[in-house]
């Protein structure tokens, strides 16, 4: 087993039984992959993550369709972890850099489980329904050329997950039929789930941030009515922190 | 099954025909027939593509993104109370199981436990969400078809459960009633009574379905050998939920991994069905309904006592990680996998909405069908489009 | 110069017209999203039946429409099939915005493909709020149309005028 930002966690001893199938699995993954399985994550009990180079995508999918009975595809899509230059709006107030002040440290990237080195990462899931389990596989996208190889060929039903993963991330996949639209119009611009593609309703007017206690109808002074006009009922302007 | 047969050489025979084409000397063109994007509104706006030779179809490419609204960009920008108001719409005709594995995600991220008052009344609501959405769908796959009375029926009778919805959370659909570690309200006096009383109408409306719709000689001929899945073809593009099983292929999420609900508590039955084609579909769907009702009288029999919230902090910060849950969803398998950095608002959702998998199947399984068969089988993948373009 | 254009209906004239324009509509429902689902209860379900205030839905096309509800998000790739929809029905016409998606953008506000707001499109008479509205609060909204119609100046109309509501 390896492991390299992220280690397993410890087996506590009533989830014995479920820990020992995941170790398994992940057992027989490095054993066919060696080298191109660079990181891991297993969740004793709940989940088993998988990182792989992005060279070893595609046969990583072949193995585990035909060598280990993964025949069920679940989805595929990407991530984007570089932290977004425009901050987490729900903290607008804390983002925003006052007059006279020194602007905080642009965020470092930071990735989640089983590691990663680069801005984009694929990332996939397989399930086995006959033996009940399923593994997350997660690869870096390399960051000159953007491509990962296609998975078509082992699961057919990835071409629409991979359609979509192109058209919001911009990620080529070697191999893929045809990568064109699935969601967005022909002239669209710019890819939409990437950190840096604004939402340009919320630069034109941010959101307010956090307003821990909501004014009474009545007694609302004008910031308070414009700001809540900005928002709609449904996603509850000022409630945003409070627990109903 | 002589219709498989046929449809198999029908199939060859489009396909030979495509190529010779080009070699007849009457060139006739194929034509491209648009169907949507606009339908009667239980479908939504979905657009195909379709190339016909004369009645066949040759290739059909749907065409979605029509309502896509950009949720997993959103959820970027939203804390978690808000998200669960959002994600209610995704699928739109039960809406209270969207919230459910959202919410069962964070949970897991938290490591808070609902009491086990909350997740018996989760399962209660997710189960009659699953009611009203697939009543729904035996009404309008009988439309779709032709038969246009059982649509009112299925309205007709929606109704009595959103009645019961709304008398607990408020909202006819989009409840926005799960919250991270349990539930916002408890339930109101009497609704144990009457959402027994509206289990019966309910099962009183599947017989009204069966003996109207499923034994009338058309809807047979229609739905019967027409858009047969095989289990194999099913599990490579992500099939999920009745779709599956009317392949014969025993997977229910509620049974294998419930996560916390209380499916574990009751005795009830996941049904199957070999055929694939449409018509078991719809059998497997009405199956399931009726099941829904008993599990739903299980439950009401046997709710704890307790609160229905554990004990979470007023302002949701979520620990650093990432979790994926899936769940049982009216329309198939839904999951959310949300990675999370601490902070207020998620870092990414990927939403795995079970018709974008149902509806990936779709190209495979149009080649070759008649054009009147393209609404067959659409009706009977049943998608929402909210689901699919998300 | 026919007599509605050059303005002679008038009084109690105008008034059956209206009342008799305004108990026939013919609605096209435009359901996008949620709210369609509502939209047909209110249409389709017993409950709810809208064809006891004289509007009947499911025209054959839109060009057969008098009213059209817009009901549920409409989406920039979407947008372009209303604009051609709204041209295809012929005058008088009125159009219904259902929802808050339609209205405003609604919860999707922020979202980089959703109009934010079908009156960004096309004119709109009446606003029905709601997330989705209730069944009821469409038929109300039906009913101030038919309110606003009755009041209506036909002359104006006819010349394509503002219609200014008073």
């Amino acid at each position: 087993m390896s492991s390299t930002d992220t280690p397993t966690e410890e087996t506590p001893t009533e989830e014995a039984a479920t820990d020992s199938a995941r170790e398994a699995m992940l057992e027989q993954l490095s054993g066919e992959l060696g080298d191109a399985l660079v990181g891991s994550h297993l969740e004793p009990g709940i989940d088993l993550t998988v990182r792989v180079t992005a060279a070893a995508w595609a046969d990583t999918a072949a193995f585990l369709k035909t060598g280990m009975g993964f025949a069920y595809f679940n989805f595929l899509s990407a991530i984007d972890w570089m932290p977004s230059p425009f901050g987490r709006d729900m903290d607008s107030q804390v983002d925003i850099t006052l007059e006279g002040t020194e602007a905080k440290p642009a965020e470092e990237m930071t990735w989640g489980l089983a590691g990663g080195e680069t801005r984009f990462q694929v990332f996939a899931r397989v399930n086995d329904i006959v033996k009940h389990r399923a593994v997350t596989i997660k690869a870096d996208v390399p960051e000159d050329s953007l491509t990962v190889p296609s998975w078509v060929g082992a699961y057919a039903g990835s071409n629409w997950h991979e359609r979509e993963a192109w058209e919001m991330f911009g990620i080529n996949f070697e191999g893929h039929p045809g990568l064109r639209h699935i969601y967005l119009p022909g002239e669209f611009e710019g890819n939409p789930l990437r950190k840096d593609y604004p939402l340009l309703a919320r630069r034109v007017k941010p959101w307010p941030g956090i307003v821990d206690v909501e004014a009474m109808p009545g007694d609302d002074d004008e910031t308070d009515s414009a700001e809540a006009a900005a928002g709609d009922a449904s996603t509850d302007p000022a409630d945003a922190g409070s627990q109903q | 099954m002589t219709d498989i047969t046929d449809r198999q050489q029908l199939k060859y025979i489009a396909a030979q025909a495509a190529d010779a084409r080009v070699n007849l000397e009457l060139e006739t063109e194929g034509m491209t027939l648009n169907i949507g994007p606009q339908h009667p509104a239980t479908h939504g706006t979905l657009r195909i593509v379709a190339k016909l030779d004369g009645e066949q179809v040759i290739a059909a490419d749907p065409v979605m993104g029509y309502m896509h609204r950009g949720y997993e960009k959103l959820t970027e920008v939203r804390t978690y109370p808000q998200v669960t108001t959002l994600i209610n719409r995704i699928d739109w005709l039960g809406s209270f199981a969207n919230e459910v594995p959202f919410i069962l995600a964070a949970e897991q991220l938290m490591e808070v436990e609902a009491p086990p008052r909350a997740q018996w009344i989760r399962t209660i609501l997710f189960e009659m969400s699953r009611i009203a959405n697939v009543v729904l769908f035996l009404g309008d796959m009988a439309v779709q078809v032709g038969a246009v009375t059982p649509v009112f029926f299925a309205f007709r009778d929606r109704e009595h459960i959103l009645n019961q919805i709304e008398a607990v959370t408020g909202g006819r659909f989009h409840p926005n009633f799960d919250r991270i570690g349990g539930l916002k309200d408890d339930l109101p006096a009497g609704w144990v009574a009457e959402t027994k009383q509206v289990m019966k109408k309910m099962r009183a409306f599947c017989d009204e379905i069966e003996t109207l719709v499923m034994g009338n000689e058309i809807f047979q001929a229609r739905t019967r050998g027409i858009g047969v899945i095989p289990a194999d073809v099913g599990l490579q593009y992500g099939l999920s939920g009745a779709n599956i099983r009317a392949s014969g292929v025993d997977w229910d999420v509620r049974r294998d991994n419930p996560c916390g609900l209380a499916y574990d508590q009751v005795d009830w039955k996941v049904w199957t069905h070999p055929d694939g084609d449409s018509f078991s579909r719809f059998w497997v769907r009405l199956q399931e309904t009726r099941e829904a009702t008993k599990i739903v009288d299980q439950l009401l029999d046997t709710i704890p006592a307790g609160p229905v919230m554990a004990k979470v902090p007023r302002i949701i910060k979520v620990p650093a990680g990432e979790a994926y849950v899936e769940t049982e969803n009216p329309l198939g398998v839904m999951g959310y996998y949300v990675v999370s950095k601490g902070d207020l608002v998620p870092y990414r959702v990927k939403i795995r909405s079970a018709s974008f998998n149902n509806m990936s199947i779709s190209p495979w399984l149009l080649k070759g069908v008649y054009v009147p068969d393209i609404i067959t089988i659409l009706a009977s993948l049943y998608f929402i489009l909210g689901d699919i373009d998300r | 110069m026919g007599l509605v254009e050059s303005g002679k209906v008038t009084g109690g004239l105008a008034s059956l017209l209206n009342m008799s324009r305004k108990y026939s509509l013919w609605v096209y429902q435009w359901g996008l999203a949620c709210c369609a689902i509502e939209m047909g209860a209110a249409f389709g379900s017993p409950r709810y039946d809208v064809m006891r205030l004289g509007v009947i839905p499911l025209p054959a096309s839109p060009r057969q429409a008098d009213l059209v509800v817009v009901s549920g998000t409409v989406t920039d790739k979407m947008a372009p099939a209303i604009r051609r929809l709204y041209e295809q029905m012929p005058e008088p016409k009125y159009v219904i915005s259902m929802g808050s998606c339609a209205n405003c953008g609604g919860p999707y506000w922020d979202s980089y493909s959703v109009t934010k707001g079908v009156d960004q499109i096309i004119p709109v008479d009446v606003y029905v709020p709601g997330c989705p509205p209730r069944p009821e609060a469409l038929l109300e909204g039906i009913v101030l149309l038919q309110e606003r119609i009755q009041n209506e100046d036909m002359a104006t109309r006819w010349k394509g005028e503002a219609i200014v509501v008073d």
